[in-house]
């Protein structure tokens, strides 16, 4: 294993004093930017001033990697949370996912605006079918990109096909962006994009020493859905400056798995009620947190190097995982943090979550540790019944 | 002066409250449907009840605790939990059955919540359930249990949407189906969503009692005995049993037992 | 062993046909006379007694095949052609659901499912299965223990986790072919990934066989099979012709050989009796209905709960499904396979079956099967265990009726669990549809 030529590490653990912990309060600025730039105003700025067209990206596996390598915007399409609107919200049926119908409202009601098209992995039945819905019966008439990803295990011919599909990709975005493709670019993006999962998981493991909110480190963390790689890597940097060298949170610590953090006053709730997220396997964060800095290899093909990452995430449902493989990565993941209780958070009508729920019962239960299901459908705000179920789940364990 | 405690719960459809001695005993009680304003049903009943028991500390669970002036805020599985245990003293399985949610609650030697799981997301498996379509039906709450003995078999009701139980009510009964067993066949229904519900967590012995609004309802408590194969227990003043667990959260002293025979308001 | 295989030959050859004789037998001597009341529905066709004994014994030998044989269960769109020359039997669980779904035995075989954490949400023919095997129930006797579990991706993802599901509860290997979705058309590297796996399935099944894929037995079930989807599409056709010899509903019922026996000489010489009838009954005039007022289609899976009262709902009114894209597909399935190129030509044929392919693909289907068989209504069943089929089918309804001129009605609905469905509800809104036509 040959050591990584990363640029030097920025991060280093500074030794503070102990400080009184005042969650409420953020003690740096972790803003790259003003917070009244909106998301909208960030994408246009990004191609005025850089030349960088966005492409919007639906959950969840995807080579970002790729798209940063030729200069596009990643605009991360996780709902948008709240009732689907507009002409849209009609065209799915109520049994499929919130996250498909919200995605579907959005395009179709010109939320796809800033962007220069759309890009759908292969995440399950619902996005393979959103993909051909908008695409060819949508009357959308920006591109449509999609990105195969293999299921099942990570066989010879899986790889195989998983190269062939990062090159396909390439050349798609070669047109999209009317660039040639760069190896060398490629490699630096890796490298930008492994720094940046180093960070996170910094941030995440040190979780007990971090003097924020869920919701702020949330905010913070999600930020990484639509912002240039290295603005997002500044911010992650700049709240890590701010860790405490002694754990400063004090509530009831839990290990939390699903889909996506919404609605985001779920994490305020988890809060007043006195508990705190220690350790994440969503898929919008953890689950695509790549720890391990193996795949470096400065002779391979660059696209060699991407699969090779791809491989290193963790275990998802959606990459069709096995659950032997994601209950033990589950279970380290909550000894290691020392969480109390699991929050399991459904997204209604996910299969991929779904099936692996008896697996999550039986694993869990056999170690005696509490399990707190939460399902939504990406609502924009927690019920009063889901907020007194999380109070009594904290309260049981306090 | 013998130690007080006052406990509310403030739920959705009724309003409940207790004061309870120092040794866990009812001496006054309030039942009322629930005002969707909450605070002023909150203030009336607060005065009454501090009347009896003048600087009682009060314990507040339900839908509306967070509401309660000076109330110490536990949710209703807590405090559920506590009602419960303090009848059996030891660990057991609660199911309460309300207008609006059923929860099952398991809870240990102790008295502490273990593992709990609510639906209050579809009517179909609530006491609202039975009273949307008993009251189509025309059939009083009162004569339920005579329905369901009297009738010789069950007709069965497919649908597990409150809405659509009601269409195929309807056609049953043009069909001309018995309302009896009609009527059986609901209680069967909303036993098997019960059940579900029962079977999502793991409870595998002990003690299984009742609370809530539906445990008044004999048949109700007959269909789940037939569909859990467990005895149920109902507890005594069954609607009583979190506004007693909250009061009990607050009570100075530690002892807790309801004696056999219920009091009545002073 | 050979003692078992012996019985298992002779469960197929001698015994079952035997049994199902008596019990047809038995079944003649018990009915009732046949009540001289007229209904809407044209004479019943002979072949469906040869159907049910042919599916009867299929799934009677089966009672004998554990230990006899090696045992596969099998995924509807799964290249089964490759595991049929090492002798394996294979059982199709989806088959099995339906069964269970006509039988109205799914809601308690999945509250079993349900009691193990499964959730309702999930498919109903998953949860039928896993509750099955979880609750060691079944109308069919007795299912054997696979050997192997065989999962092709191209009818939907949900059986990836299903059949690993089963994997999990029966502790043996799982092979899965992976065959990712085609938008426009299949990048060469989509069917050399599929043909990849192709070629891993077959190591894998010799080894738990125990025995080498001759090239020609391969080849004689391939051509077996191609044949056999050409036969299904010409019974299929004669619904072409004015009024149908047959109703959609029956084509769902015969449809039974091609997905559970495709590949055998007996499926082939089913659908060669059954098409030999239909091509009597168009020369004869006689229909699936005494009058064939409306001619509709149907997309997406039947009810199978609901087959027989949907079926006379609509026949009372004179209306028929004279076409269905289920049913057809699995006689398009066959286009691309070439007994000169098994492995190679199933990588094409199974990557490009009906529900693996984009919505504008569907919509070409819908559109020509509508033109072909003069259709003047659509129903498009919403079926909620099914994403693949159903997302798409808001946008489908109102193409078809703008581009066709038809009349399309959404009916939402569960292909096999009742408790999904209001039948006052689908009545009165299909009843409200066929008004519609005046």
């Amino acid at each position: 294993m040959c050591l990584l030529p990363l640029r030097p590490r920025v991060i280093r653990l500074i030794r503070m004093p102990a400080r009184p912990v005042d969650a409420g309060r953020r003690t740096c600025s972790a803003r790259a930017l003003s917070p009244a730039v909106t998301r909208k105003d960030y994408i246009l700025r990004q191609r005025e001033e850089h030349g960088r067209r966005a492409l919007a990206v639906l959950p969840v596996h995807y080579p970002k990697e790729l798209l940063t390598a030729f200069g596009v915007l990643a605009v991360e399409l996780w709902g948008p949370p709240g009732p689907p609107r507009g002409e849209g919200a009609g065209r799915l049926q109520t049994y499929v996912c919130a996250l498909a119908r919200n995605a579907l409202a959005f395009l179709a009601s010109g939320g796809a605006a800033p962007v220069g098209g759309v890009l759908f992995p292969h995440t399950c039945d619902t996005i393979q079918g959103l993909a051909t819905l908008v695409s060819d019966l949508g009357e959308f008439d920006k591109p449509v990109l999609t990105f195969l990803h293999p299921k099942g295990p990570p066989r010879a011919s899986a790889h195989t096909f998983l190269l062939a599909e990062l090159r396909s990709l390439a050349e798609e975005l070669a047109e999209f962006t009317g660039r040639a493709l760069e190896p060398e670019r490629v490699r630096e993006a890796l490298r930008l994009h492994q720094d940046i999962d180093t960070h996170r998981a910094l941030l995440l493991d040190a979780r007990r020493r971090l003097p924020l909110s869920d919701r702020e480190l949330y905010e913070v963390l999600r930020r990484g859905e639509w912002l240039w790689p290295e603005d997002h890597l500044a911010e992650l940097r700049a709240v890590s400056a701010s860790l405490h060298a002694e754990p400063v949170q004090k509530g009831v610590p839990l290990l939390v798995t699903g889909y996506v953090p919404e609605p985001a006053d779920l994490l305020e709730a988890l809060g007043r009620a006195g508990a705190y997220l220690v350790a994440d396997d969503y898929a919008a964060v953890g689950r695509r947190l790549v720890r391990s800095e193996e795949w470096f290899d400065s002779e391979a093909d660059p696209f060699r190097l991407l699969a090779r990452r791809y491989f290193l995430a963790p275990p998802c449902p959606t990459r069709s995982a096995d659950p032997g493989e994601r209950m033990r990565h589950l279970t380290g993941l909550f000894e290691r943090s020392g969480a109390r209780g699991v929050l399991v958070h459904l997204l209604k009508f996910c299969e991929p979550e779904l099936f692996d729920l008896p697996w999550l019962r039986s694993t869990f239960a056999a170690r005696g540790v509490p399990l707190l299901f939460i399902e939504g459908e990406l609502e924009a705000s927690l019920s009063a019944r889901e907020v007194t179920r999380i109070e009594a789940f904290v309260e049981m364990l306090s | 002066m013998k130690a007080l405690a006052i406990g509310v719960d403030v739920g959705s459809t009724t309003f409940k409250a207790v004061v309870l001695d120092g040794a866990g005993h009812v001496i006054a009680y309030r039942v009322e449907p629930a005002d969707p304003r909450i605070e002023p049903q909150v203030d009336r009943l607060l005065d009454e009840l501090q009347s009896v028991a003048p600087g009682a500390p009060i314990g507040a669970t339900g839908y509306g605790r967070k509401r309660v002036r000076s109330g110490r805020p536990l949710t209703e599985i807590t405090c559920h939990a506590r009602g419960a245990f303090a009848h059996v003293r030891e660990g057991g399985v609660l199911l309460d059955m309300g207008g609006q949610d059923t929860k099952v609650i398991r809870f240990g030697m102790d008295g502490r919540v273990e593992d709990f799981a609510m639906n209050d997301k579809c009517a179909a498996g609530t006491g609202r359930f039975l009273e949307v379509i008993l009251a189509r039906l025309g059939v009083p709450l009162a004569n339920v249990l005579y329905e369901t003995l009297s009738a010789g078999k069950a007709v069965s009701i497919s649908s597990t949407c409150t809405v659509f139980a009601e269409s195929e009510v309807v056609s049953l009964i043009a069909s001309g189906e018995p309302v009896a067993g009609i009527v059986r066949g609901l209680h069967q229904a909303l036993a098997s969503r019960v059940a579900s519900l029962f079977h999502s967590g793991r409870h595998p012995g002990g003690r299984v009692l009742m609370s809530g609004g539906v445990a008044l309802n004999a048949a109700m408590v007959a269909a789940l005995e037939e569909r859990l194969g467990r005895t149920m227990e109902v507890l005594p003043q069954p609607q009583l049993v979190g506004a007693i667990g909250a009061a009990l959260t607050v009570l100075p002293s530690a002892a807790g037992d309801i004696p056999e025979q219920g009091c009545g308001p002073p | 062993m050979n003692l078992r295989r012996a019985q298992y030959e002779l469960a197929g050859r001698l015994v079952g046909p035997l049994v199902l004789a008596l019990e047809s037998w038995q079944r003649r001597l018990a009915r009732r006379p046949r009540s001289s009341r007229p209904g809407p529905f044209g004479p019943p066709l002979q072949a469906t007694r040869k159907l049910k004994e042919l599916m009867s014994l299929h799934y009677y030998q089966g009672r004998f095949a554990q230990g006899a044989v090696p045992v596969a269960w099998v995924t509807s769109g799964f290249p089964v052609e490759i595991l049929r020359p090492l002798g394996f039997h294979a059982f199709y669980p989806e088959n099995h659901a339906a069964i269970c779904g006509v039988q109205r035995l799914v809601p308690p075989l999945s509250d079993a499912a349900e009691a193990e954490g499964y959730s309702r949400d999930l498919c109903s023919y998953a949860r039928t299965d896993l509750g099955s095997l979880l609750a060691h129930r079944t109308p069919v006797g007795r299912i054997p223990r696979p050997d192997l579990l065989a999962c092709c991706t191209n009818i939907c993802q949900t059986v990836l986790y299903w059949y690993r599901a089963l994997a999990s509860h029966l502790k043996v290997p799982l092979v899965l072919v992976d065959a990712p979705y085609v938008y426009r058309s299949a990048r060469p590297h989509l069917v050399s990934y599929v043909k990849e796996q192709l070629e891993e399935l077959v190591q894998v099944a010799e080894g738990i066989s125990g025995r080498r894929v001759e090239p020609e037995a391969l080849v004689e079930v391939t051509a077996r099979a191609k044949e056999g989807t050409r036969l299904w599409g010409e019974c299929l056709a004669q619904g072409r012709h004015r009024p149908a010899p047959w109703t959609g509903i029956d084509g769902f019922f015969h449809m039974a050989p091609i997905v559970s026996l495709r590949g055998t000489e007996s499926c082939n010489a089913y659908y060669r009796l059954l098409r030999d009838e239909l091509v009597d009954r168009v020369r004869q005039g006689i229909g699936g209905l005494v009058e064939e007022r409306h001619r509709l289609l149907w997309d997406n899976l039947p009810i199978w709960f609901w087959v027989r009262e949907l079926s006379a709902l609509l026949a009372g009114r004179g209306f028929n499904f004279v076409c269905t894209s289920y049913t057809n597909a699995w006689a398009e399935a066959g286009a691309r396979i070439d007994p000169a190129d098994p492995i190679g030509s199933a990588a094409q044929a199974y990557t490009h079956i009906l529900l693996n392919q984009d919505l504008a693909n569907r919509l070409a289907i819908l559109g020509r099967l509508s033109r072909d068989y003069a259709v003047e209504g659509a129903v498009l069943h919403s079926d909620r265990s099914c994403k693949p089929y159903s997302v798409g089918q808001i946008d489908l309804k109102e193409r078809l009726a703008r581009e066709l001129g038809i009349r399309v009605l959404l009916l939402e609905a569960d292909h096999s669990d009742p408790r999904a469905f209001s039948a006052e509800q689908g009545e009165s809104r299909l009843t409200a549809f066929m008004e519609s036509f005046g």
